[in-house]
């Protein structure tokens, strides 16, 4: 396989040419949001400077990188990207198990588009929780995991979903970005406004999670 | 002072006595004996009435958790606790012959608290074999009860972090459907 940005189109197999050095996830969550929308089995290699090839296979929804997710280079440098259509007796294009690949999506869904929608995300949607995601296995915070809570009971827009787990806007897209990367919220143009609940302090006072989450230390 | 029961649920080896330890603040009571179905699940002894450990928040609010048997032969125990329960975390282990069903036998029995959304489900010793994935369980939890999403995660009952999540997770999830449910009840 080609791996050097300039010698793309050399490589017959490949889908993806001219794929431009850019920093950050944008382009990349991009690239992933249309492979898996095309429902049809492919390899995908990202090149990314210090961190090394990032070799996705979508067929057995894993992936394998040198980088640890714990040390997610937010600002990574990307030169290439490239993507192979795989046959039906393809071996696997990593060792498997490899990682479950949705912990990168939700990476890559966090830290991109800087907190403004995702370019597939039409305006004035309001979303739900298809189901949640595993995070006991992606690292999260307690604004997340509120939000998530939020999602599995009601529709919300992003800004509604911001007023109610007191969070800022831009926090509540991103996190809407990962999850529709990811491919378990509904999205719905007509769902009716998330009920405007209000954090008095009181409400915050009797809240056992606010408690708990300080005496659990988070 | 305050209290909250958090009910630990699941068949025998699911890990509830462990989750129960990785989160308490006190030595776990616990009442175990022989397990005499050593055919089900290899492990030398298994509750037979119920686990017990706390979290005091400060000095005057209690979280009691309880493990409850899973042996369906001690489930007189269960009605006891249910009906004081906020909430349940309910542990499967991946390797059972049907995680699935046990799953779905245990929601069952406890309908009423996960109809008001107070169950999360936990799956344990899924790295050990190639069982159902998240998925499957979503799907037949929503098969169940289609306006539900009941958090549903891969668990070690071993590593508190993962357990603290769990907990969280169960506790912010009641509260947010509470606090929804109120506030669509006053407007009408």
């Amino acid at each position: 396989m080609t791996i050097d940005a300039n010698h793309v189109a050399e490589e017959p197999a490949s889908v993806s040419v001219g794929f431009p050095v850019t920093v950050g996830w944008t382009h990349a969550a991009i690239a992933v949001y249309s492979v898996l929308r095309l429902n049809t089995p492919v390899n995908l290699t990202m090149l990314i400077e210090m961190h090394g090839p990032l070799l996705i296979d979508f067929r057995h929804h894993a992936f394998s990188w040198s980088t640890p997710l714990e040390l997610f280079p937010v600002d990574a440098v990307h030169t290439n990207l490239e993507t192979e259509p795989v046959g039906p007796d393809d071996p696997p294009y990593i060792e498997l198990p490899g990682q479950d690949l949705d912990g990168l999506l939700w990476e890559m869904g966090l830290n991109s588009f800087g907190g403004a929608a995702a370019y597939w995300l039409p305006p004035n949607e309001r979303y739900k929780l298809t189901r949640w995601p595993n995070i006991t296995r992606h690292a999260h915070n307690l604004g997340q995991m509120k939000m998530m809570a939020a999602l599995a009971n009601t529709y919300a827009s992003t800004t509604e979903l911001a007023a109610l787990a007191g969070v800022e806007e831009s926090e509540a897209q991103r996190l809407i970005n990962a999850l529709s990367l990811m491919r378990i919220i509904w999205r719905s143009a007509d769902a009716p406004a998330a009920p405007v609940v209000k954090e008095t302090a009181a409400a915050k006072r009797q809240s056992l999670f606010a408690r708990l989450r300080k005496r659990l230390g988070r | 002072m305050a209290e909250h029961v958090i009910l630990f649920a699941g068949p025998m080896g699911a890990g509830k006595s462990t989750a129960i330890q990785s989160l308490s603040d006190i030595d776990v009571v616990r009442t175990e004996a022989n397990n005499s179905e050593r055919h089900i699940v290899d492990k030398a002894t298994t509750t037979v009435a119920l686990d017990y450990g706390e979290i005091l928040i400060d000095g005057e609010e209690k979280v009691r958790l309880y493990g409850i048997p899973g042996q369906k032969r001690f489930d007189f125990m269960w009605g006891i606790l249910k009906t004081r329960a906020r909430g349940m975390v309910l542990l499967v282990n991946n390797d059972a012959p049907d995680p699935v069903a046990e799953m779905l036998y245990f929601i069952d029995e406890f309908r009423d608290l996960y109809d008001r959304g107070g169950v999360v489900v936990g799956i344990s010793r899924s790295d050990l074999v190639d069982g159902p994935t998240l998925a499957d369980f979503s799907d037949a939890l929503e098969r169940t009860n289609p306006d539900l999403v009941i958090p549903v995660f891969t668990v070690d009952p071993r590593e508190r972090d993962q357990m603290v999540d769990v907990l969280l997770t169960l506790v912010v999830n009641i509260e947010m459907r509470e606090a929804l449910g109120a506030t669509m009840a006053a407007a009408l």
